[in-house]
């Protein structure tokens, strides 16, 4: 559960504010908003990269900031819109880097960190590409392995920056249900921002909209919204 | 290839004589002095600069994501030069009397190796210490010219020998601290597999699976600083070894997990100082060879040929 309460958002400059939106368990949440207006700043806030400009981010009952790297990095993992060419990286190590905070100092793998890697491939559907190569994948492969990797990393809440940017019509909407499910049947926050509007409303996805004009976050999760108004509200 | 480079030189050595040195040594008898004091050394110091600056490169390029980073990239070597160049040519009885060429050129490394890594503990970006660590060996590298544009033939040339290479300087006393520094690395590196094979994804990404980016860093840069300097300080600055073979086992291994890419480089290393050095001697009676020169030779034409077969 992540809850916003008098939050303002901002690196340099205070980019908008949150009034109090709490985002909770088992559901999937879409970031709307236009270009500069801190969609990315918000998340890299929610990860602890960037400061809140004022307030504080409370992530299941603790104060972000008074957490330690490791306890962040159980509770929340992101997934970028792309990831860096790395050779010679097979899916199944790069899933497994998502134990990284699970393993020992050396790092060896448990027979239960084997098993959640296994899971994480089996729910995303690439186990058959475990010995293939990062870099031989295709976008949309490459996408599910990062968000494999974030499903071995077994944390509550998981925020994704516009996964599907870099992929075509039949892989965002691969992606997005696998997000709908990982959120409802793992009982996860699941928090991504994309500009695919038609995509995100045919999903029915949770939206919260950064109202340009109030430079407020708007949440719109318990009304539905039609295309037009998103679109006034937000560009 | 351990045996055949102890073989090797202008004295012939067999087995029994090999064991006798080790196990009932006779001072009297010039080959077990020689297998002693020039031909074991030797060795040693082969496998200990093959192994560290092999290690030393892969770390760099890791850290800094970057497959044209090498051991020498931070410019510790550049200041194990340049105090090595203050003992050999100024004359400044300090440096050319008190302590000679592989004290002044250690205790160079080791001021440039607390340089960079109190940088290390000021600069966020990575790509910063990498400019600082170029600029350090630009900055010694031209204090270096000025020195030599004022000493005379005999210190250039003594200079320019130092800097060809050799694993012929060291000497069976010198071992402890070597070792020490060594094993002191080779300990540390065992707990950084895991903090490096995570590096693989990026900084960034690695600090949000809970890896402390800048200490990591910080260690990484001991390691390097360490093995580099002592190596750099006794055997000269040996080139090509630490860019080429970690590079080299990657390509051989295909993989990212560093246990992996660190036994490759250690054992590949040794291999190839070796045997590079093993050809000086083999060829010491028709041709006098810097190893430098050898390491470059072979070298650099055995990737160029892996690289064209991957790509084929």
């Amino acid at each position: 559960m992540i809850v916003l309460q008098n939050i303002e958002i901002g690196f340099l400059d205070k980019l908008f504010e949150i009034e109090n939106i709490t985002l909770k368990h088992g559901n999937l949440y879409v970031l709307v908003g236009a270009n500069g207006k801190g969609k990315t700043t918000l998340l890299k806030t929610l990860i602890g990269e960037v400061r809140p400009f004022k307030g504080e981010v409370v992530i299941n009952k603790k104060r972000l900031k008074e957490m330690s790297r490791l306890e962040k990095s159980k509770n929340l993992s992101f997934v970028g819109s792309k990831q860096q060419d790395i050779d010679f990286l097979k899916v199944k190590e790069y899933v497994a880097l998502g134990r990284f905070p699970y393993t020992n100092l050396l790092g060896i793998k448990t027979l239960e960190d084997i098993e959640k890697i296994n899971i994480a491939l089996k729910t995303l559907g690439i186990i058959h590409l475990q010995d293939k190569f990062v870099n031989d994948l295709s976008d949309g492969e490459k996408q599910l392995a990062s968000i494999a990797k974030a499903l071995a990393q077994e944390t509550d809440i998981i925020i994704l920056d516009e996964p599907t940017a870099f992929l075509d019509y039949a892989n965002r909407i691969l992606v997005l249900n696998l997000l709908k499910d990982i959120a409802i049947t793992l009982n996860k926050v699941v928090l991504f921002s994309s500009h695919d509007l038609d995509s995100i409303l045919e999903q029915d996805a949770k939206l919260l909209i950064i109202d340009k004009v109030n430079k407020t976050l708007k949440d719109y999760s318990s009304n539905l919204i039609t295309k037009t108004e998103v679109i006034s509200l937000a560009f | 290839m351990a045996f055949l480079h102890l073989t090797e030189g202008q004295f012939d050595f067999d087995f029994n004589l090999m064991k006798k040195a080790l196990f009932s040594f006779d001072s009297t008898d010039t080959y077990q002095v020689i297998f002693r004091d020039f031909r074991l050394p030797r060795l040693l110091m082969g496998v200990i600069a093959g192994s560290g600056l092999a290690i030393s490169g892969l770390l760099m390029q890791t850290l800094f994501n970057n497959p044209l980073a090498g051991p020498y990239i931070l410019g510790i070597n550049s200041g194990a030069s340049l105090f090595a160049a203050f003992s050999i040519m100024t004359g400044v009885s300090f440096f050319s009397t008190q302590f000679g060429t592989i004290t002044s050129s250690l205790l160079g490394a080791f001021i440039f190796g607390i340089i960079i890594l109190g940088f290390s503990l000021f600069v966020r970006s990575r790509i910063s210490l990498l400019l600082i660590g170029v600029m350090l060996g630009s900055f010694s590298g031209a204090l270096i010219t000025v020195i030599q544009s004022m000493s005379n033939a005999f210190q250039l040339k003594k200079f320019t020998i130092w800097t060809m290479g050799s694993l012929q300087q060291v000497g069976f006393n010198d071992f402890p601290m070597i070792l020490i520094f060594y094993l002191i690395a080779l300990v540390l590196l065992v707990l950084m597999i895991k903090p490096l094979n995570t590096l693989v994804l990026g900084e960034n990404d690695a600090g949000l699976l809970g890896l402390p980016v800048r200490l990591i860093r910080i260690i990484l840069i001991f390691i390097t600083a360490i093995l580099t300097g002592v190596i750099t300080a006794y055997c000269g600055p040996i080139a090509f070894i630490g860019l080429a073979v970690p590079n080299l086992v990657k390509l051989l291994f295909k993989t990212q997990n560093h246990s992996t890419l660190i036994t490759g480089s250690f054992i590949f290393g040794i291999l190839f100082m070796l045997f590079s050095d093993w050809l000086v001697q083999f060829l010491w009676n028709d041709i006098h060879l810097p190893l430098n020169a050898i390491t470059s030779l072979i070298g650099a034409p055995f990737v160029v040929l892996l690289i064209i077969r991957k790509l084929a």
